[in-house]
């Protein structure tokens, strides 16, 4: 069921929600996805208390790095591992005001810094599609139970392509809207400039209602915009008569699977069918292959800031040592998976006094650039599109990547363009390749959130993928 | 051998915002451990910081104030290091962009008036306070995120006498400004002091030492006059001064070594993220600066021409602007500035000390002291009846009604006054007779026996006068 068909029949909420519930902790065992499950009795004796919201009476799994306050929080690190927030993020109460239910906290890459959902602390989380397949990550516990069908709608935070990346290898539409468009209050960060909050649904038009009720300024986020919030799903027609869409030639020239690229071509023909002017576009490919390490850069510096806070001092995980500098050293070094201590490495050498110029400024330069150079091709064009992933989910083993090859480098990672400029951006499903699930990312301009889910919408009824689940 | 001095001091005054500097948490002192505090003071995983509207137009003022130029677009950055009262893990600051720059202060000194320049002004947030105790240590986190500014001045300071005044007329203007409680003692100010020696003529100064934990500005100078002392007296010995953090010590009056200062810490400092920059608007920083209080030295040039004062009342009055808020007050009733200015230094603040009271413990008000003031310009009671009504007036009475009650008046009615001398003479051959002799204390003896006829009403001027001619014509 989604949101839509959900909102249609209020008489069997109660039902609908442990139903969900149930669902849920069937799934762990084959998807391992839930770090924490929540209990909804109390959530659903205060229902009639937000009746007639936008959400009201809908499952909703939240990714474990939504403060949930008296709720464990752990955001799949050990150094977090007892953690109960004193408060709820900013989009809790939204949700809860809207009507929401929520049943549990997925698992993620730990912290949020990965691709794969393999780092979590509860282990890796499977692909609902293929068992022996990663979800992707880091909001891979999310995309999968809503892939599995658990729940009609997952928040998720995206990164680098923390949404847009699992939705492609589970099958489901992920949304990050602009950078400011929801609050980030209450998000465990990963890198403050780079961080969205978005969300998974099995269609474009729950992504606008979902989108409708977490939006909008927060006075406690002070990159949070106040640009009015629309009603977005008046805006998602599927109308594409007219609009021009830019098909980015670096990263298809990069792209060396012929079923993928199947998959694309047939949507984009759908759309030029519908009337759209489909036209390939070049980007710089010297930026694009910049877009990385730039990308690594900044998240490391300002993660490695963001997480300073986790010394086990006021909360956390706390290792008894001698001296309270002892206590912070131990707690961190064995709170910490081995990659994020790779990162803060990395993080605090590109901030060192000596370094910062040509390595931490340097990248947001070249962020600059390549803001730029996205500019340049939305002034032209209503939305830029890609293959969301070269080919399905890979297997959970899968350690082949060649991390320098152009595949690699632009083709897996240009998604990151929507961190960078901070523009909305959303991946649809679009097929199957070789079995697996892939999408197609479409990214537009800022704010521009209806515009960006109306083409989505003209995706989503070229491939007839709508409320798509596993075993269906 | 003889040596130049240079001086620079660091100041960190905490603000008197309502709330913390990034967050809605509530600033208060004196409160109970860890009761002010939310998510945000605590450094919680997700929290944001919010910038405290009221601690800007703060930071403005004293910029203003200490003529600084104000950069109208607000940025912050994150300093790094780990510390256990640090529960970010970093203090947001503003390290590449100061709101106020280039400005500087008079100081008044032996040598007249010495303007010390003032590098920067910045805003960035409080730690938490900790107390290290035998076997643990106790963090209260109520500080922590308290709003703070920090100005640095230029080493332009040579003494401990330079460095007092300095601390002394930034504290006076902070405090009339409104923008802190500037109390030393209880660390709402805080000062850092660097100090180095070089010998006269050289080019090259000596290790730069900083001295901490001055809680008072009499001690700013004990400090530094000890340390001039202790740095010269390494460099007669052809000794190495270390490169240290000193602490000033109460009991032994000296300074001593709280910690060596190794290579200097790398806090890479970078843009804070989560706060964008924040253009001001230019006629709400204008208007903000358009009415900033006076500050003490315009005070101190008006009650100069106004009220007819000398710099040195002057000063004293605005040293304690309680006392000089309530001696604006008095004025407004009371004829003659300079007298009032008398009553308030003198009498009033000696009744105040002698009952260890203040102005708003007292209930004394300016209007009736005013009014008393007014009394004895008027030849309606004699001074030394004046001060007999002040101590009811202290406790919140008329001086009208306690004169009267107490049947005070003063007799200033010349022929009324006669009658009573002549009296007396008649009753005291003796004296006029001593007087005649060249004995003038008899004089005195005959106005007190006047003055104890009138029950002390008698005008004392007018009765001396008169009495002396009446002497002359017997």
């Amino acid at each position: 069921m989604t949101i839509v068909e959900m909102l249609k029949d209020k008489e069997h909420i109660e039902e609908r929600v442990y139903e969900a519930l149930e669902k849920a902790q069937k799934s762990q065992k084959d998807l391992n996805a839930v770090v924490t499950f929540i209990d909804p009795k109390e959530q659903l004796e205060h229902l009639d208390e937000v009746k007639g919201g936008l959400l009201e009476g809908v499952p909703v799994i939240l990714k474990d790095n939504v403060s949930t306050k008296g709720i464990k929080t752990t955001a799949s690190s050990k150094i977090l591992e007892n953690y109960v927030p004193v408060y709820d993020a900013t989009i809790v109460k939204k949700m809860r005001d809207a009507g929401a239910i929520f049943i549990a906290k997925s698992s993620m890459d730990e912290l949020a810094m990965g691709g794969t959902n393999l780092t979590a602390a509860t282990g890796p989380v499977r692909n609902p599609h293929n068992l022996e397949c990663m979800s992707g990550g880091s909001s891979g516990g999310s995309a999968a139970l809503v892939a599995a069908g658990v729940v009609p709608m997952a928040i998720g935070s995206d990164t680098g392509d923390s949404i847009r990346k699992p939705a492609s290898y589970c099958g489901v539409v992920g949304l990050k809207p602009t950078y400011g468009r929801i609050s980030r209050y209450g998000i465990i960060p990963y890198s403050s400039s780079l961080d969205h909050v978005g969300c998974f649904t099995r269609s474009v038009k729950d992504a606008a209602i979902a989108l409708e009720v977490l939006a909008g300024r927060d006075d406690f986020d002070m990159t949070s915009s106040f640009e009015p919030v629309e009603h977005y799903i008046d805006a998602v027609k599927g109308d594409v008569a007219g609009k021009k869409v830019a098909v980015l030639k670096n990263v298809i020239d990069a792209i060396d699977n012929e079923a993928t690229m199947q998959c694309f071509n047939d949507v984009l023909d759908g759309l030029r069918t519908k009337g759209a002017v489909v036209e390939v576009v070049e980007m710089n490919e010297a930026l694009l292959k910049a877009l990385l390490p730039a990308y690594y850069l900044i998240a490391n510096c300002e993660a490695t800031a963001n997480h300073s806070n986790l010394d086990g001092i006021r909360f956390g995980n706390r290792k008894d040592a001698e001296s309270s500098e002892e206590i912070m050293i131990k707690s961190r070094t064995e709170g910490f998976g081995p990659l994020i201590r790779k990162r803060f490495v990395i993080g605090s050498y590109g901030l060192f006094v000596e370094n910062q110029e040509k390595l931490f400024r340097q990248a947001q330069r070249v962020r600059r650039l390549i803001v730029e150079e996205v500019n340049r091709v939305l002034s032209e064009y209503d939305v830029f599109v890609a293959p969301a992933s070269v080919s399905g989910a890979p297997k959970l083993d899968d350690a082949s990547r060649d991390q320098l090859s152009d595949t690699y480098l632009v083709a897996e990672n240009h998604m990151i363009l929507g961190n960078f400029t901070g523009y909305p951006s959303i991946t649809v499903p679009m097929g199957l390749s070789d079995g697996m699930p892939v999408g197609i990312c479409l990214t537009g301009s800022a704010f521009k959130e209806g515009e960006l889910l109306n083409i989505a919408q003209a995706v989503e009824d070229v491939t007839g993928l709508c409320d798509m689940k596993v075993g269906d | 051998m003889k040596y130049d001095v240079v001086i620079g001091i660091e100041i960190h005054c905490e603000l008197k915002t309502k709330h913390k500097m990034f967050s809605a948490g509530p600033a208060a002192f004196g409160q109970r451990a860890n009761t002010c505090v939310n998510e945000i003071d605590l450094g919680h995983p997700g929290t944001l910081p919010s910038v405290n509207k009221q601690a800007v137009r703060y930071a403005i003022m004293a910029s203003t104030a200490l003529n600084m130029s104000i950069d109208r677009l607000v940025r912050f950055d994150r300093k790094n290091y780990y510390y256990t009262d640090l529960p970010k893990g970093f203090q947001i600051t503003q390290q590449f962009h100061p709101i106020g720059s280039n400005g500087y202060l008079d100081i008044e000194t032996e040598d007249g008036i010495k303007r010390i320049r003032i590098e920067r002004l910045h805003m960035e947030e409080d730690t938490a306070k900790q107390f290290h105790l035998d076997t643990q240590t106790l963090i209260d986190f109520n500080r922590s995120g308290t709003s703070l500014v920090e100005i640095v001045s230029l080493p332009d300071m040579s003494s401990g006498k330079e460095a007092a005044a300095y601390v002394s007329k930034l504290r006076e203007i902070l405090f009339y400004l409104g923008v802190s409680d500037v109390k030393m003692e209880e660390g709402s100010m805080r000062c850092d002091i660097n100090i180095s020696l070089k010998p006269e003529g050289s080019e090259k100064y000596g290790t730069k030492v900083e001295i901490k934990n001055l809680n008072s500005i009499s001690n700013v100078q004990k400090a530094v006059d000890f340390e001039i002392e202790r740095q010269s007296k390494i460099y007669d010995e052809n000794g190495r001064v270390a490169q240290e953090t000193r602490r000033f010590d109460e009991a032994t009056q000296t300074t001593v070594s709280m910690r060596m200062k190794e290579a200097s810490v790398d806090y890479k400092y970078f843009p804070e993220p989560n706060i964008f920059p924040i253009l001001l608007d230019s006629e709400w920083v204008k208007k903000i600066q358009e009415n900033l209080p006076e500050l003490p030295d315009q005070r101190r040039t008006r009650y100069m021409n106004e009220y007819g004062l000398g710099s040195y009342d002057a000063n004293v009055l605005i040293s304690n602007k309680e006392l000089s808020d309530f001696y604006e007050e008095v004025c407004k009733v009371a004829k003659d500035g300079k007298i009032a200015a008398n009553w308030c230094i003198s009498e009033l603040s000696g009744a105040l000390a002698k009952r260890s009271e203040t102005l708003s413990s007292m209930k004394l008000s300016a209007d009736h002291l005013g009014a008393l003031i007014n009394m004895i310009l008027d030849k309606e009671i004699s001074g030394k009846q004046a001060k007999e009504v002040f101590e009811d007036v202290l406790e919140g009475k008329d001086p009208k009604e306690v004169a009267a009650a107490k049947g005070m008046k003063q007799v200033s009615d010349t022929s009324a006054i006669l009658a009573l001398i002549n009296q007396v003479l008649d009753e005291n051959p003796q004296s006029i007779a001593d007087f005649k002799n060249g004995k003038s204390r008899a004089v005195g003896f005959l106005v007190g026996q006047v003055m104890k006829k009138s029950k002390g009403q008698a005008n004392p001027a007018m009765t001396n006068q008169l009495l002396t001619e009446e002497l002359k014509k017997r």
